[in-house]
Parts: structure tokens; C-alpha cells; sequence
């Protein structure tokens, strides 16, 4: 008889445990207040001028953390953010630009570029040469706005090495 | 101590005639009087180990961790008065801290000397500590030192977020790059890293809630949490009788149990006389091991703490706190390093890319959060895996514990290579340079 708990002892646990749970969610509840539900960060999707801004060649958008290449009518873009650790990565013009075929599709490389967080590498079309970076360079696509005609890049999406955006 | 106060000091216990200026009793009646009568002095023990006093034997490193604590506390103070946590401010705050505002530069200097001695204070006690096996019980009684190894261990890595904290304030290129690798170590964690990168920056990007995220961390969270921690550090060290080169003291041979009285009656007097049943003086507390706490310890704590202050201050006008140019999420500085206290770990996640066939694991994964927290780790349960003798606590370089104290200072030496490499050998584009060599014009680059 004596093994069962008396009322007493039940309540004691009822209200230990009732607080324990109590603290518990109101740690839960600070927590989650710090996880934002709204995001106040600039659009991912952005304009980025009229097409005929962009010279032949190479042009950095500092803000935008993107270099947007030109050739004639075609154009792409590759991010400058560094897959290591998030630094901007800066371009260097080659002396002697070359024509490689990139999954598929001629590239004409202009540049290459390095980190100066951590010396990773990367060639004109954004691959990882060396260094700790773990990924190429990553590739937004670029689309032409209805309303204005500005290059819009979408800088939540990458896209395959082989995107190009030919304009008329 | 003049006569009128040895006249007119009060006969009862716990008691002391002048209690404000405690420091030089007449009497170990006194001096016991003293502790528990100021309040500053309350938190001590009437009678110290005398082991535990020792310059030799410490190096005073815990007393002189805490004093940059304290020096840290009272110099964030009225930084926190004129520093304004906004990305558009915080710069020009901390430039007119540093240029416009009356004695600005000196008390921001204490602030930052203080914390950069701190984070090598907190190390160098921490590897005493390890060399000296002082995280072990050298007697067998109660002692729990290995769990105030543990929570020192903690107040290490709580001293090294409050320093990488504390350098994002001022929101200079330093701040923001540092910020940008530091949450990207973080987000290199599977699964959950970048939800953890999204809930340390208040967003995606790197803007106006991290700041003030990491300025409470800094002004309140961490700093409350190390003060909770250091609390019972202390109190830890009362309870383990003392620093643990005093645990030989506790091996002397103890004097003989003195058996029960015939008397049934446990009087007070009985207790001091030791004819009470379950009084048996300890060896620990023989009077040849200890001294009077007043004014033996608060003589040399007061040195230590006030020595320390005074140097610091004193460093504090010579040395002027650097402020990069101010935040520029457009250009970042190359190179771009880090303090010097991380500079081992911007080499680790340099270096630590793996490539296993099609597979590669980011540097950020092995040489930010894995080695790091395999180093932390492995000291954290060290005391529990240390297999030598209980007498080999509290000794500098015992010889049971010569391998272990061989690869615990290879690891330092390790760390502090990479620590010179980081600082004097990386260049632009973190390229190696001998630290006589120039570093290299970068024409033809933005």
C-alpha cells in the first residue's frame, strides 16, 4: 500500500511538471519570436537597366553582386558571390580571351576571378579551380520586362551554364 | 590598526570594528570578522589554502580573466550610452566615440585592449588549468572539478562570441565581412544551417535586424550568461577547497578521529574542543596549510585586479583602436582578415575543402564548424577520458600526464602557426607572401 503515491505526492508532480512545460513553452515562444515571419529584404527579382546600358563585354552591378556579359545580342549573368563563404569575388580581364564550349553551348571567357576572403579561384565561366570553393559560381537567368523593356534578373534561381538570353 | 579601535571593537562574532577598511586585522578573530562583515569581501572564505595563493603556481590567470571582465563591464557602459545601434549611425557613433567625444578614444581603447587581453587571459588560463591537470579531484571527497573545467570551457567559447560580437558594432568593413563569413560557417551546417544563418541575421541579407540582433547578444545575452557562469565558477572553486594544488595539503595524513565523549550532549563547545561524536579535523584545515583570507588573498587579489586595471588604462593611451573604412556591402577588402584570434580558423576553412571524387564538402563545414567544434569538444570531456593519478593534480607538467600534455601544446603550437601564417603571411587574394615581401599592385581588377 505504502508503493502508491498519496494525492500529495501526484499533486507535487502534477505542479512540477505543469511548470517545467510552462517555462518550456514561453522559452519556445521567445525563440520563435526571433525567427522573422516577414521579410523586409530587397526583391530577388530585379531590373537592372536597359539593354543597350550594357557595354560589349563585362559589366559589374556592385549592388546586385552579379556580372552581366554581353556578346553582340546574347547575354548572361554570374553571380560574384563566392560559393565558400559568401564574399564578393573580384574579376580580372585575360589578356588573351578564349572560346570553350560550356555544357554545350560556346562561351566566349573574358575574365576570371578570385576571392580575397579565403584565394578561391574560379575560370571565366564560373567554374571552381581552386581554393576551398566548394561549387561554381552560379548562373541567373535574365529576361526582358514587358512593361519597359529593362534586363530583369532573377537572383533566387540559378540556371544552367548553357543559359543565354538572346535579344532582338 | 590604532588603539581606539582595538578598545572599542564589539566582542560579538561577525562583528569587525571597521567595517569599510577590513584589511589589516589584528587577530584571526578578526581577520575572520572582516569577511563576513563587508560586503565586498563577503563571498570569500575566512581562510584560504595557502597552495592556492601561490604566484608560482596559477599565475594569478582566472583573477586577471575576471579583472578584464570587470574592466570590460565598466568600459561597455558608457560606450552603450553613446553607441547607436542603427546600420546608418552605428559608424558615425563610433567615430565620434573615437574622435569628437571627451576621453571617447581612451574608454573605447580600455573596452577594446581589455577584450583582445581577455580572449588570451580566458586561453592561457585554460591551458594552466589543462597543464597543471587541475580539473581533476585530488582528493577523494566531493570534489567536482571536472565540471568546473567543463563550465570553463563554456566561458571560453561565451569570451570568443563576445569578442566576435563586440567587433561587428562598430559596422566599419569589419563588421560587415565579418558578419557575411561568420553566419555563412553557420549556414554551411546541414539541414538546419541556413534557417540558423536566417534566425542570426533577422532576414536573408545582412542589414538592420542583425545588427541589433547581435548588439543584445553583445550587451546583454552573452555577457549576463558568462557572469551566471563565472558566479558559479567561483563558487565551484569554494566548494572544491580551493585551487587544486591545495588538494595535496588534503593528503597529509589527518589527525586521529577523536572518539565520542561520554557526554550525549553536542554542545558548541564540544565541537571546538573535538570531543563532539562527528567532528574530526581534516588535515585540509590543519592551520599549516591555510592562511587568514584578510588580508593574505584580498592582498594579492587586490594587486592582480587593480595591477591589471592600472595597466590597461594605462595601455589604453597609447594605443589607439583602429576603425576601418565604414561598411560596404559592394567591395569586399582584400584581404580581408579576420582578428587575430580567428585567423587560425580563416586558415582551417581555407584549407579544409575535401573533394572525394564528384563529391565536395565545403571548407565552412570542416575547418568552421566541425574541427573547431571537435577541438571544444574533446576538451569539454577531456577530464573524463584523463586516466592518470589523482596525484597529479595541481602539479605543472606531472610526468603521468606527459603525452597528454605533449599533444595539448603541439595543438597550441599548431594554432598558433596557422595564427602567424594568417597574420603576417596572406597577402591579396589571401595568396601566400613571406611578411618581408610586398604585396603586389592588382592592376586590372574591380
Amino acid at each position: 500500500m505504502s508503493e502508491e503515491p498519496n494525492r500529495r505526492q501526484v499533486l507535487v508532480k502534477l505542479g512540477f511538471g505543469a511548470g517545467v512545460v510552462a517555462l518550456g513553452a514561453q522559452a519556445v515562444a521567445a525563440l520563435r519570436s526571433l525567427a522573422p515571419n516577414v521579410s523586409y529584404d530587397a526583391p530577388t527579382t530585379v531590373k537592372i537597366g536597359m539593354p543597350a546600358e550594357f557595354p560589349d563585354g563585362m559589366k559589374f552591378l556592385p549592388d546586385e553582386r552579379l556580372f552581366v556579359f554581353r556578346e553582340g545580342k546574347t547575354f548572361h549573368a554570374i553571380s560574384a558571390v563566392c560559393t565558400h563563404l559568401g564574399c564578393t569575388v573580384k574579376a580580372e580581364a585575360l589578356p588573351n580571351p578564349e572560346v570553350r564550349t560550356v555544357e554545350g553551348a560556346p562561351l566566349r571567357l573574358t575574365h576570371r576571378y578570385a576571392c580575397p576572403c579565403h584565394g578561391s579561384k574560379y575560370s571565366g565561366d564560373g567554374e571552381n579551380v581552386s581554393g576551398p570553393a566548394p561549387r561554381p559560381l552560379a548562373w541567373y537567368p535574365i529576361t526582358v520586362a514587358a512593361d519597359d523593356g529593362q534586363l530583369v534578373v532573377d537572383l533566387a534561381r540559378p540556371v544552367p551554364r548553357s543559359f543565354r538570353l538572346t535579344i532582338a | 590598526m590604532n588603539e581606539a579601535n582595538t578598545q572599542t571593537s564589539p566582542e560579538a562574532p561577525g562583528v569587525h570594528p571597521r567595517r569599510f577598511w577590513s584589511v589589516r586585522p589584528v587577530s584571526d578573530r578578526q581577520a575572520g570578522d572582516a569577511v563576513v562583515s563587508n560586503f565586498l569581501l563577503h563571498w570569500f572564505p575566512a581562510k584560504s589554502m595557502r597552495a592556492s595563493l601561490g604566484w608560482g603556481y596559477s599565475l594569478w590567470l582566472g583573477t586577471i580573466s575576471a579583472a578584464l571582465l570587470l574592466l570590460l563591464v565598466i568600459s561597455g557602459l558608457p560606450l552603450m550610452f553613446l553607441h547607436v545601434p542603427s546600420v546608418e549611425r552605428a559608424y558615425g557613433s563610433v567615430k565620434d566615440i573615437e574622435y569628437v567625444v571627451t576621453f571617447g578614444f581612451w574608454i573605447r581603447s580600455v573596452h577594446r585592449l581589455s577584450a583582445h587581453l581577455m580572449v588570451a587571459a580566458v586561453f592561457l588560463h585554460l591551458a594552466r588549468v589543462f597543464l597543471c591537470g587541475a580539473y581533476k579531484n585530488g582528493v577523494p571527497s566531493d570534489q567536482k572539478r571536472e565540471w568546473n573545467w567543463l563550465i570553463g570551457v563554456a566561458m571560453f567559447v561565451l569570451t570568443l562570441f563576445l569578442s566576435f560580437t563586440g567587433y561587428l558594432l562598430p559596422w566599419d568593413q569589419l563588421a560587415y565581412w565579418a558578419i557575411t563569413v561568420g553566419t555563412n560557417i553557420a549556414s554551411a551546417v546541414p539541414l538546419i544551417g541556413p534557417k540558423v544563418r536566417e534566425l542570426l541575421l533577422g532576414g536573408r541579407n545582412i542589414d538592420q535586424p542583425t545588427l541589433i540582433r547581435f548588439y543584445a547578444l553583445h550587451v546583454i545575452a552573452l555577457p549576463g550568461a558568462l557572469c551566471a557562469l563565472l558566479a558559479y565558477h567561483m563558487w565551484r572553486i569554494r566548494k572544491d577547497g580551493g585551487l587544486a594544488s591545495a588538494d595535496r595539503s588534503g593528503r597529509l595524513p589527518a589527525p586521529a578521529e577523536v572518539p565520542a565523549g561520554p557526554s550525549k550532549t553536542y554542545t558548541l563547545l564540544g565541537v571546538a574542543r573535538g570531543t563532539g561524536p562527528t567532528v574530526r579535523a581534516r588535515s585540509i584545515e590543519a592551520p599549516a596549510t591555510t592562511v587568514n583570507s584578510v588580508a593574505d588573498l584580498t592582498r594579492r587579489a587586490g594587486i592582480v585586479v587593480l595591477g591589471t586595471m592600472a595597466a590597461v588604462s594605462i595601455a589604453a593611451v597609447f594605443y589607439h583602436s583602429p576603425l576601418e573604412e565604414p561598411a560596404n556591402p559592394l567591395v569586399t577588402p582584400n584581404p580581408a582578415k579576420a582578428p587575430w584570434y580567428f585567423l587560425w580558423l580563416q586558415e582551417i576553412v581555407t584549407d579544409t575543402t575535401l573533394k572525394l571524387g564528384a563529391f565536395t564538402i565545403n571548407g565552412a563545414l570542416i575547418g568552421g564548424v566541425l574541427l573547431p567544434g571537435l577541438l571544444i569538444l574533446a576538451l569539454a570531456v577531456w577530464p573524463w577520458l584523463d586516466r592518470s593519478p589523482a596525484a597529479a593534480a595541481g602539479v605543472w607538467f606531472d610526468r603521468s600526464r606527459r603525452t597528454q600534455n605533449l599533444v595539448f601544446l603541439l595543438l597550441v603550437l599548431a594554432v598558433l602557426a596557422l595564427t602567424f601564417i594568417g597574420t603576417f603571411c596572406r597577402g591579396p587574394y589571401w595568396e601566400l607572401f613571406w611578411p618581408w615581401q610586398a604585396w603586389p599592385e592588382m592592376p586590372g581588377r574591380i
